[in-house]
Order: C-alpha cells, then sequence, then structure tokens
C-alpha cells in the first residue's frame, strides 16, 4: 500500500474516467476504512455534493459552476459511473464520512482569468461551446491546467501561441502518461493506461507505482510555463487543504488526484510557502449546481483534459469483470441484428477467437478495443465498415443520458433567461397573449431572436404565427405564453450551454452535425437565421455544403437555394453575415445547372409541377442576387432545357417565358418556338401544359403581340371538339389566374380577330335547352359578343 | 533455380529472407507453418532482424490489415482478401502462402467456367476404364494435395466461380475434408491447411458469396494507399517502368502532372476534397491506382506522339475523363460538378480544367 511522508495521508494517483482506476480506487478506499475522502474538484461545489447519493441521481451528470453576473463563465464537472472521483465521493457518502473537494475553488480561478467586457447585448457576445472547445476546467487530466483550457476556450492571443505549440509536442506537458506510454511503445497514452492499469483486476501495489512513476515523470519533464502560477497554486491548495484535514484530527486521509499531482501531494513540506502562494488573491462569487450530462458529451472533449474516446466501452469495461471480450462482442451482435444484419453465435465466437489471436500477435495479455473492432469488421460485418459507424455511435461511445435529482438549484440558463426577460420587458406570463414585433425597432428584433432561440431549445414560450399581407416583411406576430414545464425543458437544455444564445448555438451545431438530409438542414437554416446564431452559421452552412455535394436530388438541392439567397440579399435587415452563404449559394447553383437537366426528363404532371415551382424560385433567387455570372450559368441551363426534347411541356413553356422576359428570345423567336409546341404533331395535353407553362402569372404578353396570339388562336382553333373538352380545365386554370382587365381585353381580341371561330360544335346532344339559355348572355358579355337572340322555337317541344 | 523464368514464384524470389526470418524467428509457430505469425507480417511488411538483416516490405500500407489477415490464418479460420482491381489481393496472397507454408503454387483460378473438378478432383478416365475406381485413377485437384501436405490453398477471384461450384468449399471450409463417395473415402486436411481466397468487391455480374460459405471466411477489405504521398510515389514508379518498356521518347513524365492525376483519383474515390472541406460525389468506376498510372501512361504516349515530348493538361485530359466517367449519365454530372465546384476555383488547374472541359462538353 502507499506510503508517504506523512503517515496518516494515502495518495491515490488515478486517471479521470478510467474504469480500472475506479475499480482499483473502490477497493483500496474499501480496505484502507478512510475517515476522511478528499478529491480532486471544486470546493465551491461542495454545498451541493450532498445530491450525488440522492435520489434520482443517476450519472452521466456534471458540477456546473459558473459566475451569475457572468454566466458564460462556467466550468463543467462531468462524472460517470466510471469515474474515479465518483466512485470515491459515492464511497464517502454511503459509509457516512465527510468528502471534501480539494482543487483551488473555481472562485479563485475564474477570477484569474480576463474579464470579458461586460455589457455587451447578448446577441453580440462572443460565443463560447463547450464541447467544440477545450473543456473549461473538466476535471483535468493530469497536468493540464484548466486555466488554460478556459483560455484556449477564451481565445486568448497571448495563451493560443502556447497552446498550438503545445499541441505539435506529443501532448507530452498535457499528458505526461503519453511519454510513458511511447517509451514502452504503444501508439497513444490512453491505450497504454488501459492496458496497462484499466485491465487490469487486481489493484496491488498500483498506487505507489503510479506515484513513483510520476515522480520520476515530474523530474525528467522540463516545468510546464505557468505564467500565472495557476498549477503551483492550485497543488498549493491541495496541500493546504490536506493540512486542515490533518490539524482536524483525522486519522486516515485518503487524497484522489489526477496522477500527476500525486507526488506534489506525497510531501507536504511547510505551510508558509503554500499560505504565501495563496495569500490575497482576488475572488469572484460563484454558483454551483448539477446537469445532466450525455455520454456522447464525455467523448467531445477528445484529445483535451479528460476527454474520452470511448465512454461506452470505458462503461462496459467498468460493468464486467471477466470475460469482457466475450461479452462485448455479444453486445454487438445484439446490436446489429437489432440492425437486421444476421450475426449468428458462430460469428461471435470466431470474432472473440480472431481478436485472441490479434491480442498475442501484438504480444498483449488481453484483446483491447483495437482488437475487437477489427474482429469485429472482419468476421461480424464481412469487411464492410458501414456497421462499424453504428457500433461506433451507439455502443463505444453510448447514448446514456443523466439525471438530477428534484432538488438541484436553479442553473445559469434559468438565470439568463430571467435577466434578458427582464432586458428585454418581456414577461414569462401564465395567460396567453399576442405579441407584434416590428423587426425595425431594435428591441423587438431583440425579442424576435430570443423567441426564436428558445424554440431552437425546444422551450416553446412563443409560437409564430403567420403573417399576411405586406406587413409580413417586417413584422412577427407571435402569442407567447408561459407554462411551468417549460422551467424543466430549461434544466435539460442547460446542458447545452449558460445563456440562451451560448445554448441554441451549440444545439444547432449539433443538430447540423447529426442532419443527413438537405431538407432537414434547410429547415435549421431557416430558424437560425431567424434566431441570429452568427457562430452556428458556418458550421450549418460547411454541413449544408456537404450533405449538398452528396445530395442526388436537384429537388432538394433547389428548395435549399431560396432562403440563402435571400439572406444574401436582404441580409442587411437581419444583419447576418454573408460570408459562408455566398460560397454555398456558389456550390448549390453550380449543382443545381449541372444537375437539373438528367432531372427533368420524362416528368409526370405532379412531378413537374413541383419542379415548376422550384425552377420559378429559382429563377426569381438568381435575378435576386445579381450576379453576371450567376444569370449567365443560369440563362443558359434554361436555353438547354427549353431545346430538351423529354421535357414535360409545362416546364419548357415555362423556360420559354423565362428567357423572353429575360430578354434572351426575342419575340420572332419565341413565336417560332411556340408554334413548335403547339404544332399538330405535338399531343395536345403537352401543348396546353406548354400554354399553362408560358402564361403562368401573367397573359399581358398575348396583349402585345400578335404573333404570339395568332399561334396560340390558331392551336385552339385547330383542336377537336372532344379534345378541346378535354384540355378546357386545363386552359380555364391557366386563364383564370390573369386579372379581370386582362381577360376582358383578351376577350375583346378574341372577339375582333378571331368572331366566327369562337363558336364550338357540340354536336346533337340532349340539352336542357332552357337553363343553357340562361348562361348564354353571361357567356356573351365575357366574350364580348352582342346578346344572342335565342330562338325560341329552337327548342324541341317536350323537353324539359 | 533458372534464371531465364520470366517471373520468379515469392518463395523463390525471396528464398534468403524466408531463410534468414527462420533463422531468427524465435516464436511459437502453428503446426506445419514455416513461420511464426509474427515473422510472417514481418516477411509482408518488412523490417530488420536482429542480425541486421534487412527484410524488404512486400505490402506497402497498413500494417492492421496485415497482422488481421496472419490473425485469422493463424485461428485456421479461411481468409478472404477483398478489394478493388489493383489493390494487391493476389500479391498478398501469394506472399502469405510463401511465407506460412513456403509453397505459393497451390493455386485455382476462379472464372466462369471453373468446374468441380477444379476445386475437388477429377478422373484420369484411361486409368478409370482400365481399373475402374481407385486411389490411382483419381486426379486431385491443388485444394486436396494443400490438404494432404498441410499447406495453404490460393483461391483466386472467388466471386467469379458460379455458385454451385463455390459451394464445394463449404465442406472443406467446415469439415477439413474432402469426401470422395466413389471410393467410399475421405481426404482428411492435416494441420496447417488453410484456404486464401480473393475476390473483387467492386465487380458487377459476379456470383455473390452464399452466406453458408460467407460465413467460413473472415474478410479483410484491402484498402487503396492511405496517403497520396504513397500513390504518388506507385504510379510514379510503375510509369517510369511503363515507359522504359514502351521506349516512349517523351521526357520522364513531370511530378506535378501525376500529383495532380493521383489527387482527382483520390478526392473522386473518397469523395471529399484533398484539404478536406468540400465533399464531392463519387463515380461509379473503380479509380485504382492501376488506373491512374494508365492514364498516366496515356499521357506521356499522346504527348509523345502527338505533342512536343512534354506531358501537359490536353494530354492526360482524354484519359482522366475516360477513368472517370465510366457510366455515361451518372458519372458526367459527377464529373461535371468536381469541375466546376472544385477543379475551377484551384489556383493554377486552370489549364485542366479548361482541357477537361473541352472534351466534357
Amino acid at each position: 500500500m502507499t506510503s508517504s511522508p506523512a503517515q496518516n495521508v494515502q495518495i491515490f494517483g488515478i486517471r479521470h474516467h478510467g474504469p480500472g482506476s475506479a475499480r482499483s480506487l473502490r477497493k483500496a478506499l474499501e480496505e484502507l476504512q478512510p475517515d476522511i475522502v478528499l478529491v480532486e474538484g471544486p470546493p465551491d461545489a461542495e454545498a451541493v455534493l450532498p445530491l450525488l447519493a440522492g435520489e434520482g441521481m443517476e450519472p452521466p451528470v456534471a458540477i456546473l459552476i459558473y459566475r451569475p453576473d457572468q454566466p458564460g463563465q462556467a466550468v463543467y464537472y462531468p462524472f460517470a459511473t466510471f469515474s474515479p472521483e465518483w466512485q470515491a465521493l459515492n464511497y464517502a457518502l454511503k459509509s457516512g464520512i465527510p468528502a471534501r473537494f480539494m482543487d483551488l475553488p473555481q472562485a479563485l480561478s475564474l477570477a484569474m482569468e480576463p474579464v470579458r467586457p461586460a455589457g455587451l447585448p447578448t446577441g453580440e457576445q462572443p460565443v463560447e461551446l463547450p464541447q467544440e472547445d477545450a473543456p473549461e476546467g473538466e476535471l483535468p487530466e493530469p497536468g493540464v491546467l484548466p486555466g488554460e483550457d478556459s483560455e484556449a476556450e477564451e481565445g486568448q492571443t497571448d495563451e493560443t501561441g502556447l497552446e498550438t505549440e503545445d499541441k505539435a509536442l506529443p501532448e507530452a506537458q498535457s499528458d505526461p502518461l503519453e511519454w510513458l506510454a511511447r517509451a514502452a511503445g504503444y501508439s497513444d497514452g490512453e491505450r497504454w493506461w488501459e492496458q496497462m492499469v484499466e485491465h487490469r483486476q487486481d489493484s496491488g501495489d498500483l498506487f505507489q507505482a503510479i506515484l513513483e512513476a510520476m515522480t520520476v515523470l515530474r523530474s525528467e519533464i522540463p516545468p510546464r510555463p505557468d505564467p500565472q502560477g495557476r498549477e503551483s497554486r492550485r497543488e498549493a491548495y491541495m496541500r493546504q487543504t490536506i493540512r486542515a484535514a490533518q490539524r482536524e484530527n483525522f486519522q486516515k486521509i485518503a487524497v484522489v488526484c489526477g496522477a500527476w499531482h500525486a507526488p506534489a501531494l506525497a510531501k507536504i513540506g511547510p505551510a508558509k510557502e503554500d499560505a504565501a502562494l495563496l495569500k490575497d488573491m482576488p475572488k469572484v462569487k460563484v454558483q454551483a449546481t448539477w446537469i445532466p450530462w450525455t455520454y456522447g458529451r464525455l467523448s467531445y472533449f477528445s484529445g483535451y483534459g479528460a476527454g474520452i474516446e470511448s465512454p461506452g466501452w470505458y462503461d462496459h469495461l467498468w460493468e464486467t469483470r471477466n470475460d469482457v471480450a466475450i461479452r462485448w462482442l455479444t453486445k454487438v451482435a445484439r446490436l446489429l441484428r437489432e440492425e437486421d444484419i444476421d450475426v449468428s453465435s458462430a460469428h461471435v465466437i470466431e470474432g472473440v477467437r480472431l481478436s485472441e489471436a490479434l491480442a498475442a500477435l501484438r504480444d498483449r495479455p488481453l484483446p483491447g478495443l483495437p482488437e475487437l473492432n477489427e474482429a469485429t469488421l472482419t468476421v461480424l460485418c464481412g469487411g464492410s465498415d458501414t456497421p462499424l459507424r453504428l457500433i461506433q455511435q451507439k455502443l463505444i461511445v453510448g447514448e446514456r443520458l443523466g439525471q438530477v435529482p428534484g432538488e438541484t438549484p436553479m442553473v445559469a440558463l434559468q438565470q439568463n433567461l430571467a435577466a434578458e426577460q427582464k432586458r428585454l420587458r418581456l414577461k414569462p406570463e401564465a395567460a396567453q397573449r399576442t405579441l407584434d414585433l416590428d423587426q425595425r425597432q431594435t428591441i423587438d428584433l431583440e425579442r424576435s431572436y430570443l423567441l426564436h432561440r428558445l424554440n431552437l431549445l425546444e422551450i416553446q414560450w412563443g409560437v409564430k404565427e403567420r403573417t399576411t399581407g405586406q406587413r409580413g416583411t417586417f413584422h412577427e406576430i407571435w402569442r407567447i405564453q408561459w407554462q411551468p414545464e417549460l422551467a424543466v425543458r430549461l434544466i435539460e437544455a442547460s446542458m447545452w450551454g449558460t445563456t440562451v444564445l451560448e445554448a441554441a448555438t451549440s444545439k444547432v451545431r449539433h443538430q447540423a452535425a447529426a442532419a443527413t438530409t438537405l431538407p432537414e438542414l434547410t429547415r435549421l437554416v431557416d430558424q437560425t437565421l431567424l434566431a441570429e446564431l452568427p457562430d452556428a452559421v458556418d458550421d450549418l452552412m460547411l454541413r449544408v455544403q456537404n450533405v449538398a455535394a452528396v445530395s442526388s436530388d436537384v429537388g432538394h438541392l433547389m428548395e435549399a437555394l431560396p432562403p440563402l439567397a435571400n439572406v444574401l440579399r436582404y441580409g442587411n435587415v437581419r444583419k447576418a453575415h454573408s460570408g459562408p452563404i455566398n460560397a454555398v449559394v456558389e456550390g448549390l447553383l453550380a449543382r443545381i445547372i449541372v444537375g437539373l437537366p438528367g432531372a427533368t426528363g420524362s416528368l409526370n404532371d405532379e412531378a413537374a409541377r413541383e419542379v415548376d415551382k422550384n425552377l420559378v424560385a429559382v429563377h426569381n433567387s438568381v435575378s435576386l442576387l445579381q450576379n453576371e455570372e450567376y444569370s449567365r450559368d443560369w440563362q443558359r441551363l434554361l436555353v438547354r432545357l427549353a431545346g430538351q426534347t423529354n421535357l414535360h411541356g409545362l416546364l419548357a413553356g415555362r423556360c420559354c417565358r423565362l428567357l423572353m422576359d429575360a430578354g434572351a428570345f426575342d419575340i420572332e423567336e419565341t413565336a417560332r418556338r411556340m408554334g413548335l409546341a403547339l404544332s399538330p404533331g405535338v399531343e395536345p395535353p403537352q401543348a396546353a401544359a406548354w400554354v399553362e407553362g408560358f402564361l403562368s402569372g401573367s397573359g399581358q404578353v398575348l396583349l402585345h403581340d400578335t404573333r404570339l396570339w395568332q399561334v396560340l388562336d390558331d392551336w385552339v382553333s385547330t383542336l377537336d371538339g372532344e379534345i378541346f373538352q378535354n384540355l378546357l380545365p386545363l386552359l380555364r386554370r391557366t386563364f383564370s389566374a390573369f386579372t379581370n382587365s386582362e381577360r376582358r381585353q383578351m376577350g375583346e381580341q378574341a372577339k375582333q380577330r378571331g368572331s366566327g371561330r369562337v363558336a364550338v360544335a357540340t354536336g346533337e346532344r340532349d340539352f336542357d335547352y332552357r337553363r343553357a339559355r340562361k348562361v348564354l348572355p353571361v357567356v356573351a358579355r365575357l366574350l364580348g359578343l352582342p346578346e344572342p337572340e335565342v330562338a325560341e322555337q329552337k327548342i324541341p317541344a317536350g323537353e324539359n | 533455380m533458372s534464371v531465364s523464368l520470366l517471373r520468379e514464384h515469392s518463395e523463390q524470389q525471396f528464398a534468403e529472407e524466408l531463410h534468414e526470418l527462420a533463422q531468427a524467428d524465435r516464436r511459437t509457430r502453428p503446426p506445419n507453418w514455416k513461420l511464426s505469425p509474427w515473422a510472417v507480417s514481418t516477411f509482408l511488411l518488412g523490417g530488420r532482424l536482429p542480425n541486421g538483416f534487412e527484410v524488404s516490405p512486400k505490402y506497402i500500407g497498413s500494417q492492421r490489415v496485415i497482422e488481421i489477415a496472419v490473425a485469422t490464418l493463424a485461428t485456421d479460420r479461411a481468409l478472404l482478401l477483398l478489394g478493388v482491381p489493383g489493390t494487391a489481393k493476389t500479391w498478398v496472397s501469394e506472399h502469405l502462402s510463401a511465407a506460412i507454408s513456403g509453397d505459393s503454387t497451390m493455386i485455382v483460378q476462379g472464372t466462369a467456367g471453373t468446374s468441380e473438378e477444379a476445386i475437388r478432383y477429377g478422373w484420369n478416365y484411361a486409368r478409370l476404364l482400365a481399373e475402374g475406381p481407385s486411389p490411382q485413377a483419381l486426379v486431385t485437384s491443388p485444394v486436396i494435395r494443400a490438404m494432404q501436405d498441410g499447406k495453404i490453398a490460393r483461391v483466386e477471384e472467388l466471386t467469379r466461380i458460379p455458385s454451385d461450384v463455390q459451394d464445394a468449399l463449404i465442406t472443406v471450409l467446415s469439415e477439413k475434408a474432402m469426401p470422395v463417395p466413389e471410393l467410399n473415402t475421405e481426404v482428411q486436411a492435416i494441420k496447417g491447411f488453410n484456404v486464401i481466397a480473393t475476390a473483387n468487391n467492386r465487380d458487377k455480374g459476379v456470383n455473390e458469396l452464399s452466406s453458408a460459405l460467407k460465413r467460413r471466411f473472415n474478410t479483410v477489405v484491402l484498402p487503396t494507399p492511405a496517403t497520396d504521398k504513397e500513390e504518388v510515389e506507385i504510379v510514379q514508379r510503375r510509369v517510369a517502368s511503363l515507359g522504359r518498356a514502351l521506349e516512349l521518347p517523351a521526357e520522364p513524365p513531370a511530378l506535378e502532372e501525376i500529383r495532380r492525376v493521383v489527387q482527382i483519383f483520390r478526392e473522386l474515390r473518397g469523395g471529399v476534397t484533398a484539404d478536406g472541406k468540400t465533399k464531392i460525389k463519387t463515380p461509379s468506376g473503380t479509380l485504382s491506382p492501376a488506373e491512374a498510372i494508365s492514364v498516366v501512361g496515356q499521357g506521356l504516349s499522346l504527348a509523345a506522339h502527338f505533342g512536343d515530348g512534354v506531358l501537359r493538361s490536353q494530354d492526360i485530359a482524354a484519359g482522366l475523363v475516360g477513368a472517370v466517367i465510366k457510366d455515361p449519365v451518372q458519372d458526367r454530372v459527377v464529373w461535371l460538378e468536381y469541375l466546376e465546384t472544385v477543379v475551377k476555383e484551384r489556383n493554377g488547374w486552370k489549364d485542366l480544367y479548361r482541357a477537361c472541359r473541352e472534351i466534357t462538353e
């Protein structure tokens, strides 16, 4: 067992989130029977510590420490069941002995951080994302200073240089174990530790060995630059905590810390120096609480601090004592079967054999995750790595979501929302009311942002109503109503961040990463732009670009373009920045232009209508963008489409019209094409669709040019009676969209030019002539003909 | 061993290396293996022996892949090497058998016409008629010989063999025995016997393995080269030897052009640009290093016979377009998108863009 200069102190150097060290630690604690446990962690959180054993507490969870006045400055300390710290605290609470955190309090730590410019409106605050950046104050990997991490997150210039340098080194300073691993011939530290420590079922002299290894390592590695003296202060504070415990006459003090710190705590030394180091440190007010965490977010931190790549695998190692490989592959087999991939027990047997043979070939005592993954790939998946991705997501990382007890204190996000509500004078009320936001006014615009952001976080305080008419441009109508369960949603959402802006941004990023189809992303883009989340836009655009690149559905591409084009054009209304959007729009348009001719061949009526809608939308967007190159390419495409032989009439007509309006086709060319489309060889429905496509929207063109009129008129006149009847609804639909005056003018024109031809023989049928006669005056007026004088005697007697 | 052989087997060509490895090898060998699994993977991947002897690398690429293959054979599971054409499947299979059994010649070449006799056994009909069924009248297949000697049998292009013939392997792989009902006997494999099969996972119109057979193989997919550096090197070396063989008067190809071809191939194959920033669609063709070699080779010959002897983008373009557009409709869209969204924007690629656009339009 560990012996240390101070007789009553036992040091347990552990690896954060290591199931092996957790198991060894728990066993060692049970043997030692300490009367107090000191754990590396924030003393600020001691008040909420008892909740750890509370009803409904279920890891993974995290301690959140934040400044109530600066909720953006926050620190997360995640715990999983297999975290040694969790096990130590759990042991202490279960055996009824005191447990204390001994790290430098965040009240002091956060005070050392530069204060960010205060008083900025939320919309302009720099957004920080714990999962994207460093794990601020994450229970640090041995040697990682939370200060360093949080500065990386701050994007501090003076420290950034150091950060990159450190990364260029094989993480030697931040992950001292890496060096030991390299020395032992392993490719990375995690695997080495896993092999040497985590897989051990017996703890033995483990902690003594770790202490010795770290002592040697610390004497060999040059000290890490520590400009603010943060690390020395942290260790000083830890020693002070140990001294305090000694003064209180605790006889068996168990100290649990990252392996790196173990040597520094083993030699306690005189208190004077430490006291001097910690003297007169500035302090800020902080609050601590628990929030639910997920395995996915544990793994986000990969490469940094206590980020672990495979929480699910560690969970498995923690839960399983024997036959780790067999049980793991059985889990894999079950998952694959759920996904309808045939996997038999024979597969599992062969998989285990292969993993063991691989481990033997690599001189390892037991197969680890790489061997098991390779066996899975080779035996269970038949060499295909697609199922492996599923395994990565569902098993290796895992999808577990933690829970916190109901009595957990309010979180920063709630406070931030309250502050926002106050600032924007938008009180949460149980009663429903309607809000009319005029976005030309800053306060209303910000209110709208807030409501949109909350909606993104699935906190539906307000529902946006559909606006109609011209007011829609600047006005948003919201129906807002605060419901008590929204508070619960807030706690759930607090895992995304400590301010509404930050949380919404990280959530959008997360959703963007998860979205696989373009329509999903298009919707998200819409919401994000409305919620004004500039920092999420870049990620989102990257996703759109990537998904668009592999999307084979031109329709989806076409749907995605118009909203983005709108932003580019009217971006200044919303103040969104347009750089990345530009690139995406260009890529989308290029893909649409390449893909459209192939996607428009041989469509049925319904599909053609769909494409037509998108075609017009894209055309409008292109005109909106006022980019010469885009317009030229787009026009070239339309010309090509107009000449495409298997194109649906509707689209051909539409292309022709768009080109004529754009001046690419003159009247002669248009008339020629119309003549072609309406020539006798063309099936009448196809021709009618052409007319619809050509005339959709406005019929003015017919009135202006007699040639076009003539072509149409000739075509209608040559139609056979029955065919005409069949086409009538289609033609009627086309013409009914015109304005009254247009229709009247057309009627007059028809009267002048085509009088005598308007009547179509209907043949002898059984007619109710009396009733038919009643509509004749209306028809006559519609067509601009003189009132008909219907001869009474024509009606056969006995009819009716 | 005659010097006039056009091509030597692996065990002949690398006899010295195998001998040195066997000398240095102190680890346990599976029954009837000439080398330990560790030494086999060293033979494939290259390395330095304790006595300073240098073993040349036979397979340049992932160490992991070779380790899985060797471990598979050590667990007496059959090994199926999958991959697109030109990823060294046959090469790996030959060298594995040479290292494990010291003999890479027990080979069945799979074709659409491969009959069951080629895998099981046939008859010497003259003897059969004269003496009736007897072991002497039996004509054994390489598989049976491998079973009798405890060696590795190789089946090339397994998926080209008709399905019913493929299934003749099932008994061999599960029972490790080959029944000969005519003689009321069987051939039982002795330890050390195993099967390495190769198959092409990109071809259409092949005979997919039955799941019964598939289950008896461990499948290892041989990847295309992992880094562009590796691939440029492979292409460059092969093109140089190709140029010599054809005695082309053209200058040796500029590394720059090869890099561009390799980059285009890698990007289209991988579906993402080299900088990892833009995704792109993947065409239906395989775009293996072998095809990159032929594109550069063709460009060289164009430059030599019709151009000024220097390889330029115009010479590359024709071969490039031909290699990428295998399906006139789908691949054309992929290629145009790639040209418009990637090549067009790239600095210093304008000449290539124009040359390709000219041909593709």
